[in-house]
């Protein structure tokens, strides 16, 4: 297995993002089956560039997106999570997205009581044709967190 | 070769989707053919669509039986395993009879092997030509060989031989050989010139060697004639009109007897210009104009060349057709600068609503496009101009459009939301208009919330003149007249013409072909009260082949369509029973320790450029569950799947995955390879290893590092979803009891009963009233001067004769359980109580003339409502000859709140009673106080000629509402003059109120069903656009005036759809559920009940004799809702449960930890 930017806990921010001027954050992104698979999908097919950093995970539904799949990923060495959905109202089950939307609420007031940016969770509505929108929101984050530097949470967060 | 097909749907919009959906789910095969080179219609250009404002189309998608069809984006394309798509293709002829059609069809080619073409774009790339491109309405620029929907699946380009310039560029570039111009067949491309013009043959030859097409000349008829016969390569011949001797048309038909499939290219003349036309029609492929100019005829030459040996010609033996043709939007004409265009194409920031929707777009040119097209600055204010080239009889378009007012509010909603500045305000949004018609039943308050909300302005003008504004130069001055002639001048960054619906260009070509009549606006030729049947039986009319309709109301006709197919298809070509697939045994390996088989297609060098494959092999193989990858050339071609499947013998894996491109159109053949293996395709997957690739393949240093983990995460973690894919029990399937209940017996409920029991299913009609009939019955004419009454008697005497359908008269619904397919109803009535099982219901339970008491209302006799006023004209009671004026108010107390929608029939009835008065009585005066005349559609020709007559149409608005007062009972209104701006007052001999419908009271029919209202009370849909006559609550449809509100012909169309889909879940002996649905590890589970409450279908309850939850698998979608909630992970979804999603979490960082 080749050596990783950070296999050891960085110190601190940062130093972090001084010592790794060129730190890639790897983002994993938890989409609906319905609209931004889709729009993720026509992203890439339509060749926009898009930031290689994004790990999709498939769902049925942001609704069915279970905050321990959230942490998870966060405890895992992910530098953020992105989770996107059907624009309010045109949700493929109905209301799943408003589900998530509550859900992700919460989640991220118990993050930032953590201690983790709350920058590092997102919640996005894209839709299906939306692959420019997509591709946006993503090279956004990207920048967003390359700015926060690695995530510490696997070290903070400890149990 | 000629194959059977169910039904034909010609046309791949929406509703041709949707017909050939509601067949295909009843097990009909169908062929669905587009003359475009992709599916979609208009609606690819669309993203955003009212009254939701977004998409959703994807709501369309079958909910049983799910994994017979693509579950994915309705945008990319559509997959069902009873339908086959044929695309560029057109009909060009159809015989026979109803049952038993042969269709003739012409597949043009694209040029382009869509098993080969792997969507690089290199093509596009290094072609020297540039064209608007029709995707994205002419904003941006698409080169002659091209993406159509750069969203579609598959993603293949093709070529636009139109525009090719012929220079094979292309061809030489692509990496994959798909490209093929027929370099091949030129050598037996025989070409006959029949001239005997000196010289002629001598240069012909000499441009002829150019193409490298074999050519001969002959000066004589017969000796042509000869020759064609004896040369079997002979495919083209170039006849001279002048030949000597020559009789054209009789050589022609011996020609084409010779050889049917002669490409015969006319040199003509201008005297010949008639007798060429005629020829054409005869058969004669193309006319070149003589004296010859080789520079102009080679490439036409060569082109006709390259269609004819490209296109395929295919005979389908079908029992019905469905004609879903659409519209093409009006083009405002740029020559004709003028009061009507105003400056389209001139002036910079007029644009028309298709352009305006494409700037919108997330797949358009971008939004940063929504700055000034004059000069750059942001666009700050918009106004939208109605009606253009619709209401206009100077164009010729006697009609309204129907969608266009809608259309433009949703875009001001978009653009009051999308437009904003850095302070979050957005842009001014202003509709110009001279009626805004929103006749739906719940758009009256979208129109209401954009105003009052959303704070879009409405204007009732019509912009005369646009023009650069002279205070700022980037911006447009608008002039136009308010209501009271008063010129009014304003400036904007956007003016949006909102174009008009018209025929589809070659529809009247496609009318031909298919024998049945177009009307006098050129749509298809439609009945009255059957808008679903065209002039011709057996070719029924779908979406907006009639008349120009929305979403919700085109798919109804495509339902209507789809259930009058079905019944011929019955008829005829009888689906034995619909026999379940046998299920294919597979071997249960859910138990085995997984051992995954990794198939890496590399049939595209982009891959292998890009990646180290070497590497990725090696990462792959240390995984501990893979047994063995490999490399497959061309996995997505026929070979590529016997590697796939000979390996899999070999190896014998219990998991297989493939990394290729477009994991989407894989679906159909997982299926397939599952089959042949014996392996369930719930334990195959395909990764897309291909879009990271192509990207990275387009940059100018990729970085190889980050794409081959990439790639290698993107495998890993479906690999870490399937090592933990878990055995699956069988799926569920639901008996269905094969019988349906109808409640409401009059128009709409008849009519579905008569369709569902046509197709010999028992059907029950429950009418609380002692006859069939309804509201309906009241109707005496209508405005077109059919009689209702003759139609409502044939249909009531078809009910009580079908041997299909019991009907229970006065009788009521009093309890009913169930689900779909298995319901049980209990009836109490005049027969006693019965209990009823059925596997489905429609709801069609009608409304009535709503009751409005004020203002004198049936207190003084001169104050009539519509319906009565058309009773008594019609009975003589009423004699038009002794009145001398009418006063008519529309809206009577609708179209505002407590009764805030339209209810889209008084405008019609106002108009049907004025022109029976003005027949009877010429001089008698008819006034009517309106908000906007709703008089949609083609019914706009009656309005014309209403005010053509004499009657007088005063505009009134809320606030300055007619006043009503009676002078010894005559009725005397009080009421505001728009134009005139001062108080006018009218005394007339009878007052007739439009009082607008209501639904029948059904709260408690409603709640025995489980079933919603709207705050209207009328039955609420699943959606308002893509499901409009399906309840949520699956099994259970609408009909009718229950739905909203409609004229006859409308009410028989959403009886036809619901039936249809009513007979989606009657024609299976049983209800197969998807894979992907949920369970419960009862083991888990407290039984908390988080999970029902949060399930959005009511799929599950809790079973109290067995103390548990239980999930029902038909009604379950798989949204996992249930899975989210549940505290105990007791919730499962399959294919997504805990393992599988924690697992491929950990794959995707693996590399990171």
């Amino acid at each position: 297995m080749p050596a990783t930017e950070h296999t050891q806990p960085a110190p601190d921010q940062s130093a972090a993002v001084a010592a790794m001027p060129d730190f890639e954050p790897t983002i994993v992104a938890f989409v609906c089956n319905w609209c931004t698979y889709t729009a993720a999908d026509l992203a890439g097919t339509a060749r926009m560039v898009q930031s290689p950093n994004v790990r999709l995970v498939r769902m049925m539904c942001t609704g069915m997106v279970d905050p321990k799949y959230v942490l998870k990923a966060l405890l895992s060495g992910a530098d953020a999570v992105l989770v996107s959905g059907c624009h309010p109202g045109d949700c493929h089950y109905i209301n799943g997205n408003y589900k998530a939307r509550r859900r992700i609420k919460l989640l991220k007031e118990i993050l930032t009581g953590f201690g983790v940016d709350e920058r590092r969770l997102k919640l996005t509505w894209v839709g299906a044709s939306e692959g420019n929108e997509f591709a946006e929101t993503v090279n956004h984050m990207v920048a967003e967190v390359r700015e926060l530097g690695p995530s510490d949470a696997r070290t903070m967060m400890a149990i | 070769m000629k194959t059977t097909y169910a039904a034909l749907v010609v046309g791949a919009g929406v509703a041709g989707i949707r017909a050939a959906l509601d067949l295909a789910e009843t097990g009909q095969k169908v062929a669905l053919v587009d003359r475009k080179p992709h599916l979609g219609g208009l609606l690819t250009q669309l993203d955003y669509q009212f009254p939701t404002n977004a998409c959703g189309m994807c709501k369309m998608l079958p909910l049983t039986e799910r994994d017979s069809s693509s579950q994915f984006c309705m945008r990319k394309g559509l997959f069902h395993k009873n339908i086959d798509m044929f695309l560029s293709t057109e009909l060009t002829g159809l015989d026979g009879d109803p049952g038993q059609f042969t269709a003739f069809l012409r597949q043009g080619s694209s040029f382009v092997d869509p098993t080969k073409c792997i969507g690089c774009g290199a093509c596009s790339a290094v072609c020297p030509v540039r064209v608007p491109s029709e995707f994205n309405a002419g904003l941006t620029e698409r080169a002659a060989v091209h993406l159509p929907v750069p969203h579609n699946i598959p993603n293949s380009y093709v070529v636009d031989l139109d525009h090719c310039i012929r220079c094979w560029r292309c061809h030489e570039t692509c990496p994959t050989e798909a490209i093929d111009f027929q370099f091949n067949r030129r050598a037996t491309f025989h070409t006959l010139l029949a001239s005997a013009e000196p010289g002629l043959a001598e240069s012909a030859a000499e441009w002829i060697k150019d193409l490298l097409f074999p050519f001969a000349a002959e000066t004589a008829p017969e000796a042509a004639l000869e020759q064609i016969a004896q040369d079997e390569h002979l495919a083209m011949l170039l006849l001279d009109l002048d030949l000597p001797g020559l009789e054209p048309e009789r050589f022609l038909a011996r020609a084409l007897e010779l050889k049917p499939e002669l490409v015969v290219v006319l040199l003509a003349g201008p005297q010949h210009a008639e007798l060429a036309g005629k020829l054409k029609a005869a058969g004669a492929r193309l006319v070149l104009d003589k004296p010859l100019k080789p520079k102009a005829a080679v490439p036409v030459l060569d082109k006709t060349f390259l269609r004819a040996a490209s296109e395929k010609r295919l005979e389908l033996s079908v029992a019905a057709v469905v004609l879903a043709t659409g519209f093409d939007t009006y083009t405002p004409c740029p020559e004709s600068f003028g009061a009507d265009t105003l400056g389209y194409k001139v002036l910079p920031g007029v644009v028309t609503s298709v352009e305006f929707e494409r700037m919108l777009s997330g797949s358009g040119p971008g939004r940063d496009r929504l700055t000034r097209p004059g000069d750059g600055k942001p666009v700050r204010r918009v106004a939208w101009l109605q009606c253009v080239g619709s209401r206009d009889l100077g164009k010729g378009v006697g009609y309204c459009s129907s969608i266009c007012c809608m259309i433009s509010i949703k875009e001001a909603l978009l653009a009051r939301q999308m437009l904003k500045d850095e302070n979050g305000e957005p842009a001014a949004a202003t509709i110009f208009s001279m009626d805004m018609r929103t006749f739906g039943r719940d758009y009256q308050r979208y129109r209401d919330s954009a105003e009052e909300e959303a704070g879009v302005r409405f204007v009732k003008s019509r912009i005369h003149t646009a023009m650069p504004s002279p205070d700022d130069p980037g911006a447009l001055r608008l002039r136009y007249m308010d209501e009271s002639g008063e010129l009014k001048e304003e400036d904007t960054d956007l003016l949006v013409l909102a174009v008009g619906a018209r025929p589809p260009k070659d529809l009247p070509a496609l009318a031909r072909a298919a024998q049945v009549e177009l009307n006098e606006h050129g749509f298809l030729r439609t009945r009255h009260f059957d808008p679903s049947r065209t002039t011709r039986l057996g070719v029924f009319a779908a979406g907006s082949a009639g008349a120009p309709r929305d979403i919700a109301e085109s798919l109804i006709a495509a339902g209507a369509a789809a259930m009058e197919a079905s019944r011929l298809i019955n008829i005829y070509a009888p689906l034995k029973e619909k026999v379940a697939e046998p299920e294919p045994e597979y071997r249960d390996v859910g138990r085995e320790a997984p051992k995954v088989l990794v198939a890496l297609c590399t049939s595209c060098p982009v891959l292998e450029s890009a990646v180290d494959m070497e590497a990725l092999i090696a990462r792959l193989q240390s995984q501990p569950a893979v047994i063995a990858v490999a490399r497959i050339d061309a996995g997505c071609t026929a070979p590529g799947w016997e590697k796939i499947a000979e390996l899999a013998r070999e190896k014998r894996p219990n998991r297989i995955l493939l990394g290729a491109c477009m994991p989407y159109a894989y679906v159909p053949k997982l299926r397939e390879l599952g089959a042949a293996l014996g392996l369930n395709p719930a334990f195959m997957d395909v990764a897309d290893v291909y879009t990271p690739a192509m990207t990275a393949a387009r940059e100018e240093n990729p970085d190889r590092t980050a794409l081959g983990r990439e790639v290698f995460a993107t495998l890993n973690m479906a690999l870490a979803r399937l090592v933990r894919a878990d055995t699956l029990r069988q799926r569920s399937a639901a008996p269905v009891y094969r019988q349906a209940l109808v409640v409401g017996g009059g128009l709409a409920g008849m009519t579905a009963a008569v369709g569902i029991a046509d197709h010999g299913y028992p059907v029950t009609i429950v009418e609380s009233e002692e006859a069939l009939g309804g509201a309906a019955m009241r109707l005496r004419t209508t405005l077109e001067g059919r009689d209702p009454q003759r139609y409502m008697a044939d249909l009531v005497e078809q009910v009580e004769k079908h041997p299909n359908i019991t009907v229970r008269t006065d009788s009521r619904v009093v309890l009913s359980m169930g689900k779909a397919g298995a319901f049980s109803t209990v009836v109490y009535g005049r027969d006693g109580v019965a209990t009823l099982e059925h596997g489905t219901t429609i709801l069609a339970t009608g409304g009535r003339e709503a009751k409005v008491y004020d203002y004198g209302f049936r207190v003084h006799p001169a104050t009539l409502t519509q319906v009565e006023l058309e009773q008594r004209l019609a009975s003589g009671e009423l004699d038009a000859g002794a009145l001398g004026s009418v006063a008519m108010i529309q809206c009577w107390r609708s179209r505002e709140e407590g009764r805030n929608y339209c209810s889209r029939i008084c405008c019609a009835g106002a108009l049907k009673n004025l022109h029976t008065l003005l027949r009877k009585n010429p001089g008698i005066k008819v006034f009517v106080f309106y908000r906007d005349i709703m008089s949609y559609g083609f019914m706009e020709q009656f309005y014309t000629e209403a005010r053509r007559l004499g009657a007088i149409f005063i505009r009134y608005d809320l606030e300055n509402r007619p006043q009503v007062a009676f002078d010894n009972g005559k009725p005397r209104i009080t009421a505001r003059d728009p134009v005139l701006g001062e108080d006018i007052q009218i005394s007339p001999d009878i007052l007739v109120l439009s009082t607008g419908v209501e639904p029948n009271d059904v709260e408690e029919l409603a709640e025995q069903f489980g079933v919603p209202l709207t705050e209207d009370g009328f039955y609420r849909e699943a959606e308002p656009k893509w499901r409009p006559v399906d309840f949520l609550k699956y099994g259970v449809f609408m009909a009718g005036l229950a739905r909203a509100p409609g004229n006859m012909g409308e009410h028989v169309a959403s009886a036809k759809a619901a039936a249809e889909r009513a007979l989606r879940i009657l024609s299976g002996e049983r209800l197969d559920a998807g894979n992907v649905v949920a369970e419960v590890r009862h083991s888990l589970c407290s039984l908390c009940g988080r999970c029902i409450d949060v399930c959005p279908y009511g799929a599950r309850r809790m079973d109290l004799d067995e103390d548990r939850i239980e999930v029902d698998a038909i009604l379950c979608q798989g949204c996992g809702s249930c899975t989210a909630v549940c505290p105990n992970s007791a919730a499962v979804l399959k294919g997504f449960d805990d393992a599988q999603v924690m697992g491929s979490i950990d794959a995707a960082l693996e590399e990171l930890a």
